[in-house]
């Protein structure tokens, strides 16, 4: 592999990071609700995986285990939001400060501890394709379960009923209401579902990328998905683009200081930052008249 | 916040209420008169501490001596009151770089970013300065510096969401990692004090730059700077006309610009009002406290302070209480660390559930907060 190949295949590797949370995102999003504890429940995601995986020996039950944890924390930013009224931003930051306090307190015990990353899986076929067989089908398995649930994502959001209502709850929670569904619950269930996502995102860092726990790992990655959901206005396919973009940046970091480019580590380290806030900058005017309109209507009363 | 009247996500018509249904119980809970609603939001205060308790204790650490530590290293052993007063400084500034924006109805979560900016701003002017100026010179060359500095970090922010729409709790948040990478560049490369032994670290400011101490305490200069600017924010939100448009314009944008007041202009000078304001805070906390830049010598105060700012309503008076509970709680972490091993970001739970509820309790509350 030469490294430019290189640089893209890790871009897909670190992308997924922010594809899963960003994907997430867009759900809740789509219902309504900003969740900026995301980078909260990465930690919560990443911490849970890596302790789990690292006693069980099963990356897997770490990845299940993430997942599960983040729905537990998405679930309280729910709560607060829709069934307390608090401030979805305040709410957001809140959790995410609650989760940088639990992780680093419970995770103490596993920073020196080891865990058996999840496997690399070639695809047979794909995964011998010139170019594209690295880039995209040498992986871990969760890179692969992220294909399948953009697919799902958007199929679910535009071609099923269930996307309808959640759509509808997104852009105006009282027609949901008359048709005789509750728009609170659908907005519950789609935070709660979007955080456990987040979570995997969390897991795919802990045991799938870097494979080791330390202190605010996330390292404002989920604030990352959140900017992704924005400048890709809602939209599944755009989503994806973000991620990825985000990822290479990412992976530009290392790639150019293994070729020895004398560029100093944290400087780098800002590229990802940079590249989001220039794509928010460039897509933000187009992409705010397609904001949901509960959400926009909830953020213009926010603070 | 005080000023926009809560607007519900779902503005349903109420429903007819049976008496004597839960529903009417639950009606009434939620619609509680005065005295109720003390006792809710009291009761949600200790609730979070009892969660908070009980979390210490799955730390098997004894709940009571946690508590009893941290009251005790802020508020009764000797030097308390100067510790708290000086940890304050960061904390109350940037919280009030929260709270003026905020009542234009903006969310300014970048006063990490900003504090680092203005305490970068701050180290680079003096150690170019040194001993070439007497001290006041160079406090005041490094307070402009580091108030500039903070101001352009939010202003950048604030120029982008009045330009394009970028959302500004976002792209705040995307600045404070930034900012505190070019610090790190900074520290690692070209401000490195070469006689640091390797560490990464500026050089130390002169002693004629370090803001003196007062009264023979270990209070500095800063805390009495801070207070006077903190008194200076209160007279500006709320006893000057710019203040009063700021809170039009938060109550409802259409409606100021209707009226004449330049909305874009405000909201970009609230924002850079803001960002200066903890730009200020950084230096300060440089020259008084800290003498030279480190890696992560913010403490995520930035972030402390969003949560103070919350507390206290974004009403100047409330914030700076809340500012100063914080840094209470704040200087209990070493304590925490060395009485009962517990990691310091314990304290990140306890500030986080203090928030969470009044969070917690909006519901009951008429206004939105």
């Amino acid at each position: 592999m030469n490294g430019f190949e290189q640089a893209l295949a890790t871009g897909v590797e670190g992308g997924t990071i922010i594809l899963f949370p960003a994907l997430g995102e867009l759900i809740g999003e789509r219902a309504g609700i900003v969740n900026l504890g995301t980078e909260g429940c990465m930690l919560v995601g990443a911490l849970a995986a890596y302790a789990v995986g690292a006693s069980t020996g099963s990356a897997w039950l770490g990845v299940g285990a993430g997942f599960l944890a983040a729905a537990l924390v998405g679930l309280l930013h729910a709560v607060l939001v829709v069934k307390q009224r608090a401030d979805q931003l305040a709410s957001g930051l809140v959790v995410w400060f609650l989760a940088i306090g639990l992780t680093s307190v419970l995770g103490t015990s596993f920073v020196s501890k080891t865990v058996t990353p999840l496997p690399i899986l070639k695809v047979p076929l794909l995964g011998s394709l010139p170019w594209i067989g690295n880039i995209l089908f040498n992986h871990d398995a969760l890179v692969y379960v992220s294909f399948g649930l953009v697919a799902l994502v958007w199929w679910a959001l535009y071609r099923t009923r269930i996307g309808l209502v959640l759509r509808a709850t997104g852009e105006r929670p009282e027609v949901v209401a008359v048709a005789g569904r509750r728009p609170e619950l659908v907005q519950i269930a789609a935070v709660t579902l979007g955080a456990a996502l987040a979570g995997i995102g969390g897991a795919q860092l802990s045991v799938g990328y870097v494979d080791s726990w330390f202190d605010d790992m996330t390292n404002g990655y989920g604030f990352i998905a959140v900017a992704v959901v924005l400048f890709a206005a809602w939209r599944p396919w755009l989503v994806v683009v973000g991620a990825y973009a985000f990822g290479v940046a990412l992976a530009a970091a290392s790639v150019l200081q293994a070729h020895g480019v004398a560029v100093n580590q944290y400087l780098l380290d800002t590229l990802p930052y940079l590249v989001t806030l220039v794509a928010l900058v460039v897509f933000a005017r187009g992409g705010r008249s397609r904001a949901p309109e509960g959400l926009a209507r909830a953020l213009a009363n926010s603070s | 916040m005080t000023i926009a009247p809560e607007q519900p996500l779902l503005s349903l018509p109420p429903e007819p209420v049976s008496q004597g249904s839960w529903k009417a119980v639950a009606e009434k809970w939620r619609d509680p008169s005065g005295l109720k609603r003390l006792a809710v939001a009291l009761g949600a205060y200790v609730g979070c501490l009892i969660v908070f308790g009980l979390f210490v204790l799955t730390q098997s650490k004894n709940p009571f001596s946690v508590y009893n530590s941290i009251i005790h290293s802020a508020f009764l052993s000797s030097g308390s009151l100067a510790e708290v007063l000086v940890r304050s400084v960061p904390i109350v500034l940037a919280a009030l770089a929260v709270s003026v924006p905020a009542r234009a109805g903006l969310v300014n979560v970048g006063g990490e970013g900003q504090l680092i900016m203005g305490a970068v701003a701050a180290t680079g002017f003096g150690v170019a300065l040194g001993h070439h100026v007497p001290g006041p010179v160079g406090w005041l060359i490094m307070a402009i510096g580091g108030i500039v500095a903070g101001a352009v970090w939010a202003g950048i922010a604030g120029v982008l969401r009045v330009a394009v729409g970028a959302n500004e709790a976002v792209t705040t948040l995307l600045l404070n990692f930034i900012a505190n990478d070019i610090m790190l560049y900074l520290l690692y490369q070209p401000w490195k004090d070469p006689s640091g032994g390797g560490q990464p670290e500026s050089r130390p400011l002169t002693s004629n730059e370090v803001l003196p101490k007062i009264f023979g305490s270990s209070i500095n200069l800063g805390v009495i700077i801070a207070l006077v600017v903190a008194f200076g924010v209160y007279v500006l939100v709320k006893r000057t006309g710019w203040g009063f448009a700021l809170r039009v314009v938060g109550g409802n944008q259409v409606a100021a610009s209707r009226a004449g007041i330049p909305v874009t202009k405000l909201m970009i000078s609230s924002m850079m009002v803001g960002g200066g304001l903890a730009g200020l805070g950084g230096m300060l906390y440089l020259a008084g406290t800290q003498v030279q830049l480190l890696p992560g010598g913010t403490l995520s105060y930035g972030y402390i302070a969003f949560l103070a700012a919350f507390l206290g309503r974004h009403d100047p008076f409330k914030v700076v209480l809340s500012a100063l509970l914080f840094s209470a709680i704040a200087i209990g972490v070493p304590g925490l660390q060395l009485n009962f091993g517990l990691d310091g970001n314990v304290v990140d739970v306890l500030l986080a559930l203090i928030v969470m509820a009044p969070l917690g309790t909006s519901v009951y509350r008429k206004q939105a907060f």
